[in-house]
C-alpha cells in the first residue's frame, strides 16, 4: 500500500452479516452441508430414477431393499456431515457448538426426508413414504452413534452395515422391531426402535459431539 | 553391538515392501473388519444354513449375499484410502517424493486390497469348511470364489480412483451407495431375465439360487463366470492405468493429462503403460459385454455362452445314488426301494420313512410304485415333474418338484414338522398313482417352464380315496395343498364324508376295493356316492 492510498479516507465498511447467522454459516460451510444437501437431493433423484425405471421390484419384500438402501445412503451422508476440520480446538471456542451440533443433524434428517419424499412423488412407493421416513430417521440415529466412536469420516460404515443385516432380515420375514427397517408402517415397534436410535444418537452428538483426531484414521 | 553390527542384523526389505508394510499397518480396514464379520454371519452365514449342504448351492451365496455387504465396504474403504491426500491435503508435499505418484498409489491400493481379499477369502473358508463338514458328495467349487475376489477387486479399484480423483468426505459413502445400488439393478435386471429382453444382466454377479441339484446332474459351465470376471478383470486393469495419469488428470484435469500422455518426458514408459493398461481394459470389457449378449439358456437350467462352451458340460453326470429298502407289504411282497443322489443322502431315511408305509397301502395294485427315486430337476433345459414311470413302476421326484411343492429339499419350512415335510412326498407319490394316466406316462413328466403349474388336480373321489389313504399317517382331515382351493361347500363336505366312510374300512377292505376299482378310479367314473 502506497502512502497516498493511505491517506486516502478508507470507503465505509461492508455491511457485516449479523455474527448469529454468520456463526452458523462458518459452521455449516466447514462441515460441507451445502454439499450434504446436494447429495441428499442427489439421493432423492436416483430414488426417482429408480421407481420411474423400474430398477426396483414393484411389490414385495424386494421391492423394499432398493429404498432402504438410498434410506441408508441418506443417513450415511449426514453422519458425514459430523467431521469437524479443527478437531479438539474448536470445543474450546465457546458455548453454541452444541446447538449448532443439534441444529445441523436435526436439520440435515429433516432436510433428507423432505428431498427423498420429494424424489418419490407420482410414483408407487411400496409400503409408502412414511417407511422411507422412519427408516431415514433410525440409520441417522445410528450414524449419528457411530460417529462417536469412530468420528465422523468413517461413520457411514454403521448405517450401511445395519442396512446390509436388516435386508437379510427383511427376507427371511424377522418380525422383531428392532429389524425396524423391514418391518410395516404401521408396526409401532418397529417406530419406536427407530425413533429412540435416533433420540439417543441425538442425544449424545449433540452433548458429545464425534470422535475427533487430528490425524483421521487411515 | 556397534553401529555397523546393528546395521547389518537387520535386514531390510526393498523399498515397494517397507511401504507396503506401512500401508498395511495403517489401513482403516482392520479396524470395520469386525463390523464387516457380523455382517457376513447374519446375512451370509445364515442364509447359507438355512441351504442343504450341496456345494453349489452353498457357494451361490458368494454371488448372492457375501458380495452384497463386501463390494459396499470394499468401495468405500478403497475410496476412503485413495482419498487419503486429497484429504489430508498433502499432494504438493508427496509430490516431492522420489517414487511416481503411479507406485504411491499402488501401494496403498495394494495394501487396502491385501485387507479386503484377505476377508473375502476368510469369509469364503468359513462357507466352505461349514459344507465341508456337512456335504455328503462333491468338492468346492473355484469358480465363484474366482467372480467373488474379481468383484471385490474391481469394486475396491473403482473405489480407490474415486477417492484419488474427487477426493472429500462424501466419496467414501456415495461409493458405497452406488455399489450397492448397481448390485440391486444388476440382480433386479437378472431375476427378470429372458433371451428375448437381452441377457447383459448375467454379467452381474447377483442373482436367484441356482436349482436344489446343481452341479448334482450337470457340471456347471465356467462361461457365465468367464465373463464376469473378464468384465472386471477389465475394468480394473483400465482404472489402473488411469490411477497411472492421476497426478495429471489431479492438476490439470483429464486434457492436460491427455497432453502430458502424448508428450515427452522422463515417465514417457510408465505413461504408455498406463495407455496400454486402458486400451487392454477396455478391450477386455468391451469383449466380455459383447459375449454376455450372445448367452443362451443351457441344458442344466443356467446360462451358456456358445463362444466359451464346452459341448461336455451338457453330458450329464454319472449319479451314484444311496438306496435303502423296506418290506412295502405285508407277505412275500418285494421291499420299497428309495434312491437319492449321494449329495441328498441326508434326506433319504427321513423321505424312505415318509414313502415306506403309504406304499404298503397301495402294495400289489396296478400301477403302485415299486421303488422311489430322485432324479435331475431339469433335462434338456426343461423343467421335470414328479410322476411315476417305467416298469417295474417307480415314483419319480426331483429336488426342487415333489408333486405340486416347490423347493421340499429346501429342508423344513418355518415352523414345519419332520411329519407334515415328509406327507408332501406321500401326496405327491399318492396324486401320481390315483390320477393314473399322468403327462408323465412314457417317462418323467417334461414341461416347458412357462407350464410349471404342477400336476393335474384330483378329481373329487380320488381326493377322498387319498385323504383317506393319508390319514393314519396323521393327514389332515382337510384337503391340504393345492386341491385346498379347488373344493369348497358340498363338494368339499361331500369329499371329506367319503374319505371318512373309506378310511373307516378295514384295509383289507379298501385295498380290495382299489384292486377291483382303480381303473374306474383314474378314468374319473367313480362318484363320491360310489365310494364305500
Amino acid at each position: 500500500m502506497t502512502a497516498t492510498r493511505a491517506r486516502t479516507p478508507q470507503a465505509a465498511p461492508a455491511r457485516r452479516i449479523p455474527g448469529g447467522p454468520r456463526l452458523a454459516w462458518l459452521h455449516l460451510r466447514s462441515r460441507s452441508v451445502p454439499v450434504g444437501v446436494l447429495a441428499l437431493a442427489l439421493c432423492g433423484g436416483v430414488l426417482h430414477a429408480a421407481l420411474r425405471f423400474n430398477w426396483t421390484f414393484n411389490s414385495g419384500r424386494y421391492a423394499q431393499l432398493l429404498p432402504m438402501i438410498i434410506a441408508a445412503g441418506a443417513a450415511a451422508l449426514i453422519a458425514m456431515t459430523a467431521h469437524s476440520p479443527f478437531g479438539e480446538a474448536e470445543r474450546s471456542t465457546g458455548r453454541w457448538l452444541p446447538y449448532l451440533r443439534l441444529g445441523i443433524a436435526a436439520g440435515m434428517t429433516a432436510a433428507a426426508v423432505g428431498l427423498l419424499q420429494l424424489g418419490v412423488v407420482g410414483m408407487s412407493l411400496n409400503e409408502g413414504v412414511l417407511v422411507l421416513a422412519r427408516n431415514v430417521i433410525g440409520f441417522t440415529g445410528l450414524g449419528l452413534l457411530c460417529s462417536l466412536v469412530t468420528g465422523g469420516l468413517l461413520a457411514w460404515t454403521l448405517p450401511l452395515g445395519y442396512m446390509a443385516f436388516c435386508q437379510y432380515a427383511l427376507l427371511a420375514s424377522w418380525t422383531s422391531p428392532w429389524t425396524w427397517p423391514g418391518r410395516p408402517p404401521a408396526d409401532r415397534g418397529a417406530w419406536i426402535c427407530a425413533c429412540a436410535v435416533f433420540a439417543a444418537g441425538l442425544l449424545l452428538f449433540t452433548v458429545r459431539g464425534p470422535r475427533t483426531r487430528l490425524s483421521d484414521d487411515g | 553391538m556397534s553401529a555397523l553390527s546393528l546395521h547389518a542384523s537387520r535386514p531390510t526389505l526393498p523399498g515397494a515392501a517397507r511401504a507396503l508394510r506401512l500401508e498395511l499397518k495403517r489401513n482403516a480396514v482392520p479396524m470395520l473388519l469386525p463390523l464387516l464379520a457380523a455382517v457376513f454371519y447374519f446375512e451370509t452365514v445364515r442364509t447359507a444354513d438355512g441351504f442343504p449342504p450341496v456345494w453349489t448351492l452353498r457357494a451361490s451365496v458368494i454371488g448372492n449375499h457375501m458380495l452384497f455387504e463386501f463390494s459396499a465396504f470394499a468401495g468405500g474403504l478403497a475410496a476412503w484410502a485413495g482419498s487419503r491426500e486429497g484429504r489430508r491435503k498433502t499432494l504438493d508435499l508427496v509430490a516431492t517424493t522420489p517414487r511416481a505418484a503411479w507406485v504411491r498409489l499402488s501401494v496403498t491400493l495394494a495394501g487396502t486390497l491385501c485387507w479386503l481379499l484377505f476377508a473375502f477369502l476368510a469369509a469364503v473358508a468359513t462357507v466352505y469348511v461349514q459344507t465341508a463338514l456337512q456335504a455328503t458328495w462333491g468338492g468346492p467349487p473355484l469358480w465363484p470364489v474366482l467372480v467373488g475376489a474379481a468383484c471385490v477387486t474391481v469394486v475396491a479399484v473403482i473405489g480407490f480412483t474415486a477417492g484419488v480423483l474427487l477426493p472429500g468426505r462424501f466419496t467414501a459413502p456415495l461409493v458405497a451407495i452406488g455399489t450397492l445400488l448397481l448390485y440391486e439393478v444388476g440382480l433386479r435386471a437378472q431375476l427378470g431375465m429372458s433371451p428375448a429382453s437381452g441377457t447383459y444382466a448375467v454379467l452381474s454377479p447377483g442373482g436367484q439360487p441356482p436349482m436344489l441339484d446343481a452341479g448334482v446332474y450337470y457340471r456347471v459351465p465356467p462361461d457365465v463366470s468367464i465373463v464376469q470376471v473378464m468384465l472386471m478383470g477389465g475394468i480394473a486393469l483400465a482404472l489402473l492405468g488411469v490411477l497411472g495419469l492421476a497426478a495429471g488428470i489431479r492438476y490439470g484435469g483429464l486434457r492436460v493429462a491427455l497432453r502430458a500422455l502424448a508428450g515427452r518426458g522422463d515417465d514417457v514408459r510408465l505413461r504408455l503403460t498406463a495407455a496400454v493398461l486402458i486400451g487392454c481394459g477396455i478391450a477386455a470389457s468391451g469383449t466380455a459385454v459383447a459375449l454376455a449378449g450372445t448367452a443362451q439358456p443351457d441344458a442344466a437350467g443356467g446360462w451358456m455362452i456358445p463362444a466359451l462352451h464346452s459341448a461336455a458340460s451338457d453330458r450329464p453326470i454319472p449319479v451314484d445314488r444311496d438306496c435303502t429298502s423296506a418290506a412295502a407289504g405285508a407277505g412275500a411282497r418285494p421291499a420299497f426301494q428309495v434312491c437319492v443322489s449321494q449329495a441328498f443322502s441326508f434326506y433319504l431315511h427321513p423321505v424312505a420313512s415318509a414313502l415306506t408305509p403309504v406304499a404298503a397301502e397301495i402294495a400289489g395294485l396296478p400301477g403302485a410304485p415299486a421303488g422311489a427315486r430322485e432324479i435331475a430337476s431339469v433335462t434338456g433345459g426343461q423343467v421335470v415333474m414328479s410322476g411315476i414311470t417305467g416298469t417295474p413302476p417307480v415314483f419319480d421326484f426331483t429336488a426342487d418338484h415333489v408333486g405340486s411343492v416347490f423347493g421340499e429339499f429346501y429342508g423344513l419350512g418355518l415352523g414345519e414338522t419332520v411329519q407334515a415335510w415328509g406327507q408332501v412326498f406321500q401326496q405327491g407319490m399318492l396324486d401320481a398313482f390315483l390320477a393314473g394316466s399322468p403327462p408323465h406316462a412314457g417317462g418323467p413328466a417334461v414341461v416347458p417352464p412357462q407350464f410349471l403349474n404342477g400336476p393335474t388336480p384330483l378329481g373329487a373321489a380320488q381326493q377322498a380315496v387319498e385323504n383317506a389313504l393319508l390319514a393314519p399317517f396323521g393327514w389332515q382331515p382337510a384337503i391340504a395343498g393345492q386341491a385346498a382351493g379347488q373344493w369348497h361347500g358340498p363338494a368339499l363336505t361331500g369329499i371329506l364324508a367319503a374319505a371318512r366312510r373309506f378310511g373307516a374300512l378295514p384295509a383289507s377292505a379298501r385295498h380290495a376295493w382299489l384292486a377291483a376299482h382303480l381303473s374306474a378310479l383314474r378314468a374319473g367314473t367313480i362318484t363320491l356316492a360310489q365310494i364305500p
